[in-house]
Order: C-alpha cells, then structure tokens, then sequence
C-alpha cells in the first residue's frame, strides 16, 4: 500500500503551488460564461418588484387592476395586502412582484400599480431608535427596546484603575457606517417548475449549492432529491448568498402558479435594498500599555448596528493579547435590512477599532508602531510577518516613525500605517468524484461553487498533480447540487472542505490504477512515479507507460470518490498589511500610494489565485475605508444610496501600487482559505497611516475628504 | 421607462417642431447622447411621451478660427473635446473639464449639449420615491436632510449642486450658448444662461422647451492667458465633483494683471467669483494670494449641517489651481 494522501513537499510539485490560469478565464473574459443573469429558458417570464421607497408604513390599499391590463403582464403576485405593515427596509419593502413576458413589461407592471400607505416614522438611525419614546422597531418576540442582545465582561472599574496608573492610556471613539456587498451580480434564481429527469431545476446565484435544494423543499412543495440546483458561474457573494430569500420563495411560487419558467434577479436597487450588509457599529475603546508598550488593559463600550440583524463584532481585545478586559456590547436595532455574513463579519470593524487604539499608544509612548505590535501579537509568525511587509513598504527609510510628520509648506504629507489579521478558515466534510475514462479523459466533479475565487481551478489541477498530468487534461465539474455534495463558502471553508477531498479522490484513482498496473509493469501499488503525462516504476529503470496507454488498459470507467479527510487541512491562518497614504491637508484627499499584504494559508495550492485574493482583500479595505457608506434619509427613510452613484466603490483611480506576497516560510504540508483575513486590516493601516502622515487620527469612516477636512479644521 | 414615441427630423426646423411650447414630466425632449436623459427616464422623473433624436443633425464638429476664437457643435462629444490638441492650446481648462468626466464609456457617448443641459444629480431628485420642488413638488429635502453634496452658495429653495464640468470651465473663458427655436437663432452668454432655483424651480437655464441648443462658441483667449480647470472627485474614477474651478489669469512677471474665477459644484449653477477674481488682480503670484483668494471666493457660502466641509475644499482646490498656473 501506498502512503495515506499527503500534499508532499512544495519543491516537489509539478502544478500546485505555481501560478495556474484559470480554467474558466477565457470563458469569462468572452462573456460566454452563463451566469444565472444569462439564463433564458423558453417561455419564461421576469420578474420586477415594486417596494416601499420609505422604510416603514401602514398599507391602505394595493390596486393592481391597471397593471394586469398591460399587454406583456401575467401574473402579479401582492406581498402586502392592505390592512398590512412594512416593518423594515429590506426584504419587508417587497409590495408586489409584476411577472411579464418581457424584464420591460414587468417593470411597465410595476408602475402601473397604485399604492396608498399612511406613513410611520422610519427609525433607520441607531439614533432615532435610541430616543426616548422610539417606536418599537425590534420585533423579535416579547421585546420591549430596541437595544437589544447585551453582553457584559469583566469589572470597568478594575480597568480605571488599571488604566490610571498606566505609562499611556488612549480612548477614542469609533464610527463605521454600512458597507454593502455590492456583488457584482445581483441575488436571484430562475426557477424552472417543468419536471425533467426527476428534477424540476433552480438556476441560483447561490455562494450554498449543495444547501439549496433543501431551502426550495416548502416553495416548490418537493423533496429536496427531486430539485436540481445549478450554478456555473456565479458573481460574487461575499457571504451574501447562503439562503434562497424572499426572492427565491417568490420566484418558486410564481414558476408554480403559473407553470412557467420565471427569471427572479434584483435589480441593484433591490439589491441594495434587501441584499445584505456589513454592519456598522460605534466603540468606544480604552487601551493602557505599560512603558514598554505591552498592552495592559483594555475596555470597550459597543453598539452594533445591524439593522434588523444583531450586527456583528468580536468581542475585546481584537486580535491582541491584553490581560485586563472590560467590555459592554449591545445591539441596536432599526427598521433597515438585516446585516447578513460579509467576508470576516465583524472582523474589520474590530480592527478598526483596535488597530487605531493600539496605534495611538504607540506614539502616546513615541514608540514604533511596529514594534508596539510585534510586543503584543501573539503569534511569531505575526513578528515575521510584520518585518516583511515593514520592509516591502519601505519603513526604514521612512523619516518619522514614532510622532507623525510635519505638514510640509505645500500643505503635502505622507504616511505609513499597518494592521494585523489572522483566521480560522474551517475544513470539514466534502466529497469529489474522479472519474478516468478508457480514452484517457478526466472528471474532478464536486457541487461547490466558484464565486470568482478561482475554487473551479483547482478542482481540476490537484487531479493533476496527482496524476502526472496538465491542468487541462481535468475536465472540472462544479455548481450542480447532484454531484457529491460540498460545503457553502463561508467561512473561508471552501478550499479548507473541497480540496482534501479532491486530493483524496486522485489519489485512490491513482492506486486503483497502480493496482491495475502491477501485472504490466511490475511493481505493487505505491511504486509508481506519475510525472510529466507519464508513470514509471519508481527505481524501475525507465519502466513506463503514457497517460493513455495506462487509460487503455481500463475496461470501464474508473470512479472513486473522495472524501474529506482532516490530516490535509490546517487552518489557523496570519496576515500584516501596511499602507502609504499622501493627503493634501488643503482639500483633505486621501491618495493610497501603496499597499502591501502578507499572508500565510499552508500550501498554495494556485499562486496566481492566491495573491488575486489578497489583492481583492486589499482593494475591498480600501474601499471600505476610502469611500463605501449606506445612506438613509432620516426623516422619511429613503435608501438614498441605492444606486452605484451614491453608493460609491473604489474604480481604477483608486487603485494604488499593490504588493500581495504569500508567505513562503510557512511550509505546512496542509491546505485551507484566506479569502477572509485579507480584508480584515487594510482600511486599519491607511488610518493609521493618515495619522503617521499629518497627527489626524480618523475614527470616523470613511475617510473621505469630508471627514478628513472636519478632522483637520472643525466643522464648518 | 415609459413607453415613447421616438421623431428622427431631418432637420433642425423639423426637430424644433416636434419639440413642446412648455416643459412637463410628459412634454416631448431632445435627445442626443442619452447620458443624463436616458437615466432621468428610467429613474422615472421624466416620462416624456416622444423624444426628438438630434444625432443625425450636423450639429456636431470643433473649429478654431483664425482669430483664435473657438465654435464646438453641440453635438460634439466629451471624448472629442479631451482629444482635441485644437482646443488644448488655447483652453487647456476644457479639456481638462471633458477629461474629467465620467467614464470612457459615457464621455464617447455624451455631447456637449447635453452636459451643459444635465439634470441636478442631488440623490433626492434622483431617488424614484421622493417628491421634491425640482420635481414639481413642495420641499427640499436635501434643506433639512441628507446635503452632504448640497450647495454651499446659490441655495434656496432647493440646494442641488450643478453638474456641469463644462459649464464651469466654459464660462471662465467667457463663451455663449448658441439656441435656436421658432422664434429664431438667440446668442445667450454663458454668465446668463443658467437660472438660480429662487428663479426658477422647473429648470436650470433659460433655455426655452422647444429650443435646441446648436453650438457654443469661445472667445479668443486674451494674450498671454493662462487657464485651468481642476476638479475634486470622491472616488476619482467616475464621480461628479465635490467641487471644481475653472481659472484664467494674464500675468506680467509675477503679477496678476487679469483674473477670472470660476466655481463648480458648490452652487446650483456655475458660479462665477468676481470676489475671487478681484482679490488676485494686482497681486504678486504667491500662496498668499491664493489664500486670499478662496477665502473671497466663500465669503458669503452658507453651509447646510453636513456641507461645510466644501467651504474649505474649494478653497484648496482653487489654491491648488491657482499654484499649478504659476511659474
């Protein structure tokens, strides 16, 4: 027998751990890549919804008479009757969903339906849902506040105590809006209730393949094995995209009274509206370190702000190791869209948090905000980490690391900032089909989705390496609830769960073909190297035989399947990011210069994968930290920012010098995500670097030239 | 999107025709690149029930005449202007203006016209559910509300910013709007084109609805003037501007002798700065000036809660232009 699966030394792989296009690339970049978007099936219908533009009211009357006139229209389904409420906004908005021939007839339905509401007073500021006398937004059963879920450790008066007697003490408090998903491809299904081969088919654009025919169990009135789930391609979800929504049990319930296909996508407004969201959060954070800068006491005072959702936000201290914690979290609930998971919930709000703290006693103490970290991380690998990226920004050279700079005469500054992430990515049970036909051709086949992380790749390429062969000589099969079931990505689980799975798929292929080759080459199972298309006995002088004529000597197809097993999986992950920031102190812009990440996973299975995905953890921080904020309007709760105008996302422009450096001394033969940590602590570093640059410390995100101007000068 | 009627005239006595003696959500409207006209449909502000499609029209083209004086076609596109080496000689500000637009895509597409007639971008006015008094009703509710983007000058009864990068840099070089209509061709200087909201609530200029916009022509630029626009963006990939300003000085060693000031996206039009422009004249170049200078320029801005913050950013950015003028 041949040893268990092992990943095997870096130095000696073939495929893995180099920079592997894309199997789908060309796919996507053609645009003939069928996203759920893309789906058009005969004789379908779309649908649009009409919702409440404000957040809460009462509904008197929905008249849908003249929209079931207009030519194109075929059903309309009313959400809220009258007599009924909206509650939130969020997926509560959803009045009506016209379906009609036509994407253009259905919003022509749309229109066409008069509503009269009495209004109600919408609660969409944590401030108005603190007031004395608010309404009660918070209807979760036998709530009597809208402040909700608290949580309390530890003794604040110990802390007082603690901090008085401290070489430095900081306090600052925090401010973090709304940040939304802002997948690029809106939720949505297309539901097709004709039965075909015992299914009746779900097109989602779903993060949760294998979960999902269970979730249309109720709406399409099946059991779960008769309903085929199908996802090719998916754009984005962020942790978005676990469930089928209010969207996926209408656009079932529409398919089934109508019996007809029916095309349920948000439109972006919707999307905004309904689809999800990072939740913002207030903290009030009291840090004391000691006059070597090890921190000794931390207090934090929070509100998450999670809409209908409890918001999301680890607890203190963050990341750093303080021995004395106090801490009081509440929930602040208001009549907006539920927070939903978003890569690393909670995690870059606490950085935020704790990273500017931990900086802010770094030059209380005028002392290196590098070494203030590498003192209280726990990890060495966070020590080296820091060195890294310390050196790959420039930081020695830089002139003033422990007090920030002096405004220059043209009113010019720059600064360097950095933040620390970790992760535990999960691993756990996932399957994979490998199947190797007579003809030499080869199928990696697991249902997991690809959400544009590159997951499709190394479906087909861990085959590869295992078998001596090219990645394109795998033909990778994903996104299709009836192949062996995998894991929905969340978590950073997907690479953790599927690819020990593949792995073991190749590698039982890979004896049961050595078993077949014992005859004709001679040696027993686990004698055999597979390298270059070829497999030759090892120490078997030139004994071999190609890729096909081993294929040839197969009757039928051979199919294993594999499992998830635990000695290929690690996962307790590092990452450092730095930033280098320019402000223009005379009209407050905030330019990032650089950015550098480093980041540890175990083996890299796809390096060109790798760093996309810690430049994408770069680029959505700086996003989050430069420009993204929800915007309701407070007196009527109008989401203003339901549109790609106002809700504004970092484009080309933004875009600054980008160093993603995956760390090498990490040498564990182990696999599992990242996505996670890298975008934990990069809106932290460009903070901290706009204080390193001109002494303003920014707690209020983002860091547009409004906040950095009020910073700076005072409010006007 | 209402369902429309779309007229293809041959010409522009029969694109005039078809155009309605007064403006209404459902009047009929020129089109011409579609850039702003298509999304005030969609974000169902206006429904006209024709559109009157101008692009076949020869109302397009760039031409610098021998005395140096400028016509752009109406037609004529944002890209055509940034691409002009024409245009960039003598008023760099205008290019600089179209290069700062939006994106490749909709500057290849939007004409000219249709950038100086662009509807507010104030999110009230654009959100579909909200009734405000540029959309017929009876409020503002950026007034009281969300104004981060709102006016600092200019204000009242509505608080929307112009748009128009074009508008700014155009009016600094002294340029007119060329209009025909039944009544005849009219010539209307840029510094009178555009109405406040106390004027006039239902639109932005004093472009009649059933006049078409033909061309603007510039001035030859005095001796020795040197100009600029800059423009402060958000999100420096595609935004409107937070605030802009367009500068022309004629300078005799280091001293102002002429000055021109321009403001954009601080007031619900272009906004000439006569205080700006006097406090550089007979100035020697030199930060001490431009401080001055802004500090004229918002004397008399009048902040709303979450606006002040323009009050000091233009200030810098016209420091900023006014630095990258001298030497």
């Amino acid at each position: 027998m041949s040893p268990d699966p092992s990943w095997g030394k870096r130095a000696d792989l073939d495929v893995l751990n180099r920079d592997i296009r894309r199997v789908d690339g060309p796919e996507k970049v053609t645009g003939r890549a069928v996203y759920t978007h893309d789906v058009r099936l005969p004789n379908m219908l779309y649908a649009r919804t009409l919702r409440l533009q404000t957040a809460r009211a009462k509904i008197n009357s929905v008249d849908v008479e003249a929209a079931r006139q207009l030519p194109g229209v075929v059903h309309i389904h009313i959400e809220k009757e009258a007599g009924s409420e909206v509650k939130y906004s969020g997926d509560d908005s959803i009045i009506a969903v016209v379906a009609a021939e036509t994407m253009e007839a259905a919003l022509d339905g749309v229109r066409a339906i008069a509503v009269d509401v009495e209004k109600m007073p919408p609660v969409v500021t944590e401030k108005a849902a603190k007031a004395a006398n608010a309404p009660l937004v918070n209807y979760g059963r036998n709530a009597d506040s809208n402040v909700t879920s608290a949580s309390e450790s530890g003794d604040p008066a110990e802390i007082d105590a603690i901090m008085e007697g401290a070489a430095a003490a900081v306090e600052l408090d925090i401010d973090i809006p709304t940040q939304h998903h802002v997948c690029l491809e809106t939720h949505g299904h297309v539901v097709d209730p004709a039965e075909r081969e015992g299914f009746v088919h779900v097109y989602a654009s779903t993060q949760n393949v294998s979960g999902m025919p269970g979730q249309f169990r109720q709406t399409l009135g099946r059991d779960s094995d008769s309903i085929r789930v199908i996802t090719p391609h998916m754009g984005g979800g962020f942790g978005a995209k676990f469930g089928a929504g209010l969207e996926g049990a209408l656009a079932a319930r529409i398919a089934r009274e109508t019996g007809r296909p029916v095309h349920f996508m948000l439109s972006r407004a919707d999307e905004f509206t309904l689809g999800g969201n990072r939740s913002g959060s207030k903290q009030r954070i009291r840090l004391a370190a000691d006059a070597k800068g090890k921190l000794i006491a931390v207090d934090l005072d929070a509100e998450k702000h999670g809409g209908q959702g409890r918001g999301a936000l680890p607890g203190a201290p963050y990341r750093y190791a303080v021995d004395n914690v106090s801490s009081r979290v509440v929930s602040v609930k208001t009549a907006a869209d539920s927070n939903r998971a978003m890569r690393a919930p909670g995690h870059p709000q606490a950085s935020f948090g704790m990273e500017s703290a931990v900086d802010m006693i770094a030059y209380a103490l005028k002392m290196d905000p590098v070494e203030v970290r590498r003192r209280n991380l726990p990890s060495e690998v966070h020590s080296r980490q820091l060195d890294t990226v310390a050196k790959e920004i420039g930081w020695s050279d830089h002139p003033h690391k422990t007090a920030p700079g002096a405004v220059g005469a043209d009113g010019m500054a720059v600064g360097i900032g950095f933040g620390a992430a970790g992760w535990g990515p999960g691993g756990r049970s996932s399957q994979c089909d490998v199947t190797v036909n007579p003809d030499g051709s080869v199928v990696s086949a697991t249902a997991t989705q690809d959400l544009g992380t590159g997951a499709r790749t190394y479906v087909a390429a861990i085959v590869a390496e295992e078998l001596g062969l090219q990645v394109n000589d795998v033909l990778a099969k994903i996104g299709d609830s009836e192949l062996p079931p995998s894991v929905a990505s969340g978590g950073s689980v997907t690479t953790g769960s599927s690819a020990p799975a593949i792995k073991d798929a190749a590698h039982q292929v890979r004896e049961a073909l050595e078993a077949k080759l014992e005859p004709v080459l001679g040696a027993a199972v686990g004698g055999y190297v597979w390298k270059d298309g070829q497999v030759s006995v090892r120490d078997g002088g030139g004994q071999a035989l190609d890729w096909k004529a081993v294929c040839a000597l197969l009757r039928e197809p051979l199919v294993v399947r594999g499992q998830f097993k635990q000695a290929l999986y690690r996962g307790n992950i590092h990452g450092v990011q730095a930033a280098k920031v320019e402000v223009d102190t005379m009209t407050g812009r905030v330019r990032v210069l650089k950015m550098v990440a480093v980041q540890d996973q175990g083996l890299p299975l796809n390096r060109m994968a790798l760093r996309s995905q810690i430049n994408g953890g770069m680029i959505q921080a700086l996003s989050y930290g430069m420009l993204e904020q929800r915007v309701f309007d407070e007196q009527d709760g109008y989401l203003l920012s339901d549109n790609l105008d106002l809700y504004k996302i970092a484009g080309p422009q933004e875009m600054p010098e980008m160093v993603a450096l995956i760390d090498d001394e990490d040498e564990r033969e182990s696999v599992c995500g990242m996505a996670e940590a890298t975008i934990i602590p990069g809106h932290s570093a460009i903070a901290n670097a706009i204080y390193n640059a001109c002494g303003i410390r920014l707690t209020k995100m983002p860091f547009t030239a409004d906040n950095v101007l009020e910073a700076l000068y005072g409010k006007v | 999107m209402q369902p429309f009627d779309l007229k293809t005239p041959k010409t522009l006595d029969e694109a005039i025709a078809e155009l309605p003696k007064e403006r209404s959500r459902t009047a009929p409207q020129v089109l011409a690149g579609g850039q702003d006209l298509l999304t005030v449909m969609k974000d169902d502000i206006a429904a006209p029930t024709a559109l009157v499609e101008i692009s076949d029209l020869a109302l397009g083209g760039i031409e610098v005449s021998a005395d140096g004086a400028l016509t752009i076609g109406a037609l004529a596109t944002i890209q055509e202007i940034a691409d002009s080496s024409a245009v960039a000689k003598s008023f760099p500000g205008l290019v600089e203006a179209a290069k700062s637009i939006a994106s490749p895509q909709i500057r290849s597409q939007a004409t000219l016209g249709g950038n100086l007639n662009q509807k507010p971008r104030c999110p009230y006015y654009r959100h579909p559910g909200v009734s405000c008094f540029k959309k017929g009703g009876n409020v503002c509710l950026a007034e009281f509300g969300f104004n981060k983007y709102a006016a600092i000058l200019g204000g009242g009864p509505s608080y929307f910013s112009h748009p128009s990068d074009m508008a700014t840099a155009l009016m600094v070089y002294k340029a007119s709007v060329t209009a025909k209509g039944p009544r005849g061709e009219r010539e209307i200087p840029l510094f009178q084109y555009y109405v406040l909201p106390d004027v006039a609530l239902d639109r932005e200029s004093v472009l009649d609805a059933d006049e078409v916009v033909t061309k603007i022509t510039v001035p030859g630029p005095p001796k020795d003037a040197r100009s600029t626009y800059m423009k402060f963006k958000e999100r420096a990939s595609y935004d409107f501007a937070l605030g802009a300003v367009a500068v022309s000085l004629v300078l005799e060693g280091s001293t102002i002798k002429e000055a021109s000031v321009v403001l954009g996206g601080v007031a619900p039009t272009p906004w000439p700065s006569p205080e700006a422009s006097a406090a550089l004249v007979g100035q020697e170049m030199g930060p001490e000036a431009w401080k001055a200078a802004g500090e004229a320029a918002v004397a008399d801005a009048v902040p709303l809660e979450n606006n002040g913050y323009k009050v000091h950013l233009i200030k810098g950015v016209l420091y900023r232009a006014l630095e990258g003028l001298a030497g």
